[in-house]
């Protein structure tokens, strides 16, 4: 199964490919840089919104640099992942507390187009980055498929195999087991697999 | 991202591995196409986290260097008072000056020192 691979994380390519003379950078600059745009994609799957994504991705860097700037740049990788993770789970949170007020609302005879779950739902005629790959229509269905499975499960799936932590990392950056994550990755492939079947 | 190190292992099954290596670049196709004005966005957040950690950094590269001057300046002026070994003190002859001021001998003692010198050979002949 692909839950037991051997991984080596982003920031681990980045130390092992050769510095440019040029690039005095502290290694935390480094880190950070690898990290932020697959840290913007995750956090733009997780809600939908890259204003909000930017918005989550900043909040972690300042935790993170804040909290664990110190430790050995060996552990940074899942406490970046981790701090972004409980980010995007009070962005959640907060959410469920912002539809139960909207919700009872709505109950109460506020038809306001704002509130509308269609209006509101992002526009299919706005491409989003994969749409502009060569193969634009795979893009499309994997970016659906993603932001269609459960939080959990794309979590270790983005972290897991695309961020290439390995199992006892993507543990400690999501907060649960092992075992979890296995179970987690599973399904996601499962249901992965199914929503991209046309496209394989 | 060129090259991808997430390999899955060899006992999956090759379709699993072939649509999990396209997502995979698909994603890593997606990050690095991201537009100029979200990167300068990131690079501007990522700037603005790693402010505070800039500014205490050279608030103790100041006060570092604040404590080794002032740690130079001590030893300085305390390797200056201290005479090196051999060497003369600066009193030293200041003392004999102040001794012969206040000596009892006369002045006049000083002024004839060949006569009583000579005196000296005179006596020391006359007892031998």
């Amino acid at each position: 199964m692909l839950a037991g691979s051997t991984s080596m994380s982003g920031f681990d390519r980045m130390s092992a490919a050769p510095a440019t003379p040029s690039d005095d950078s502290p290694a935390i600059e480094r880190f950070l840089r690898e990290v932020e745009r697959r840290a913007l994609r995750m956090a733009e799957f997780a809600v939908g919104n890259r204003e909000e994504a930017l918005d989550l991705v900043q909040d972690a860097m300042f935790g993170f640099v804040r909290n664990y700037a110190t430790r050995a740049s060996t552990e940074w990788p899942p406490l970046f992942w981790r701090v972004l993770d409980s980010r995007i789970n009070d962005w959640h949170r907060r959410q469920r507390v912002r539809n139960r007020w909207l919700g009872w609302f709505e109950r109460n005879g506020s038809d306001d187009e704002q509130d509308d779950p269609i209006v509101s739902a992002p526009d299919p005629g706005e491409p989003g980055p994969l749409a502009r790959l060569a193969d634009g229509e795979a893009g499309i269905a994997l970016e659906a498929a993603l932001r269609a499975l459960p939080l959990r499960q794309r979590q270790a799936f983005l972290l897991r195999l695309w961020e290439g932590l390995d199992v006892a990392d993507t543990a400690a950056a999501m907060r649960c087991s092992e075992g979890s994550v296995k179970t987690h990755l599973s399904r996601a492939l499962t249901n992965l697999r199914v929503a991209l079947e046309k496209h394989r | 991202m060129n090259t991808h190190p997430h390999q899955p292992e060899r006992s999956a099954p090759v379709t699993e591995e072939a649509w999990v290596e396209r997502a995979i670049a698909l994603l890593d196709e997606s990050a690095h196409g991201l537009d100029a004005a979200t990167v300068s966005r990131l690079n501007r957040a990522r700037q603005s986290a790693l402010a505070p950690r800039r500014s205490q950094r050279r608030g103790w590269m100041i006060g570092g260097s604040f404590a080794a001057a002032a740690i130079a300046l001590v030893l300085a002026l305390g390797l200056g008072h201290r005479p090196l070994p051999g060497a003369l003190s600066p009193t030293d002859g200041a003392q004999d000056d102040l001794d012969a001021l206040v000596d009892d001998d006369s002045p006049d003692l000083y002024e004839n020192l060949d006569f009583y010198a000579w005196l000296d050979v005179q006596q020391q002949g006359g007892n031998g």
